[in-house]
């Protein structure tokens, strides 16, 4: 079994940054990637080797510049404002059913966990517990409130009175991603923006399952999974497209995107209990 | 209320909600009516539930799932009408459990219906 990345090395994360092209100009780029401690890769190197070919007494004073540099970097590109209550619209974009049928997108492991998979007994949501973060954005009915500030964004769901803070990747590199206690399989995030859309990044998550719904009811992720959500405003809401990346369970990356509209409602309590959620029979 | 026997009714009704996991329990392909005596109201998240009590020997217990009480708040559904105690007809999917069902609307004892399908809960249709 390969090796699994450390905790706070996210590979995606330089090219995410990298892409949107805002960084600022030149000097303050230079200032980033000089000072900067990220995962080297061949963009990476790149822009190394553009500052390196600075005037000397240019690059020295920059490096001299660096011990603040992360807080300046931080501030430069532009967020995107993603702020509001939202609550699930109509559109679930769930790929085609006939990829499951056809064996397409189910490794041998993942056909196996989803044939085993009994709606009566496996469904984390009897203890109150969301199976994933594509189970929670599934949800309909319930209001998904995002915050955001220079550090960290905040989206609490209302659905399992989940309160999801997740730390800013700065340029100067990544942060220690966060979970939520007691709840291993929604593994741990950090995001950064790319562009207009907020990129959340996850992994380090527990075996379990990805899909308690419908026809994708059993779909499962296993430790390796990790899912990159990607958060987009539009003219009346969000969009969410989720993309899962588990090479036990999944042939190739599988994609879903769920549409939420903004909304005046309140985020309410839900209080779910164990022993309430549990009753599916009558006595 | 007329009749106090158990009705079973079939009725082919729409793929409305097919990608919600209501289609993992319950049969949205036929509707099923009970009657009885309400015995139990309990409005929680993340699913609501009653139950009713048929009036055949012994009497047999239905367990009827509804929605969180969060949704029923939010379409100002009149959770209060529904009294313990009190004859009820209950129309909706039946589950794949036994004695189970997903309430669609039900017809209380002073004949009030109040409906609960897809998107809109109101006391008529």
């Amino acid at each position: 079994m390969p090796e699994r990345p450390p905790k706070t090395m996210f590979t995606g994360m330089v090219d995410g940054l990298t892409m949107h092209g805002k960084a600022g100009p030149i000097w303050v780029r230079c200032l980033v990637w000089l000072g900067a401690h990220v995962p080297e890769s061949e963009v990476a190197a790149r822009r190394r080797a553009r500052c390196r070919g600075l005037p000397g007494p240019v690059v020295a004073f920059l490096v001299s510049l660096t011990a603040g540099w992360s807080n300046l970097a931080a501030q430069t590109p532009t967020a995107p404002d993603l702020s509001g209550n939202y609550i699930r619209g109509d559109f679930v974009g769930l790929g085609e059913i006939g990829q499951l049928i056809d064996g397409e997108l189910l490794t041998t492991e993942g056909q196996r966990r989803r044939d085993e998979y009994d709606y009566q007994t496996d469904d984390p949501v009897y203890g109150c517990v969301p199976a994933s973060w594509t189970r929670v954005w599934w949800n309909p009915n319930v209001v998904v409130q995002v915050s955001q500030d220079a550090d960290h964004v905040r989206l609490r769901y209302e659905f399992m009175d989940l309160d999801r803070e997740i730390p800013l990747a700065t340029e100067g590199g990544p942060r220690d991603a966060l979970g939520i206690d007691g709840f291993p399989t929604l593994g741990r995030s950090v995001a950064w923006y790319d562009g207009d859309t907020l990129v959340i990044d996850t992994s380090d998550y527990e075996r379990g399952y990805v899909a308690t719904m419908a026809d994708w009811a059993g779909l499962a992720q296993s430790r390796r999974m990790r899912t990159i959500e990607r958060l987009t405003r539009g003219a009346d809401g969000l969009t969410i497209e989720i993309t899962h990346l588990d090479p036990v369970v999944f042939r190739r990356p599988f994609v879903v995107t769920f549409h939420y509209v903004a909304t005046d409602y309140e985020l309410l309590d839900y209080g779910c209990r164990p022993e309430e959620a549990s009753i599916v029979t009558p006595d | 209320m007329k009749s106090a026997a158990l009705v079973l009714g079939v009725l082919v009704v729409g793929s409305a909600l097919a990608h919600h996991s209501l289609a993992v329990n319950f049969d949205q392909s036929r509707e099923i009516t009970v009657e009885g005596r309400l015995t139990d109201v309990a409005w929680r998240n993340p699913h609501s539930h009653l139950r009713v009590v048929t009036p055949d020997i012994g009497g047999t217990e239905w367990l009827v799932e509804f929605g969180a009480i969060n949704t029923m708040r939010r379409l100002d559904f009149e959770t209060d009408r529904f009294v313990a105690g009190e004859l009820i007809s209950i129309t909706g999917w039946p589950g794949h459990r036994e004695r189970t069902m997903y309430y669609l609307e039900a017809t209380l004892e002073d004949g009030t219906r109040l409906i609960c399908a897809g998107p809109s809960c109101s006391p008529e249709r």
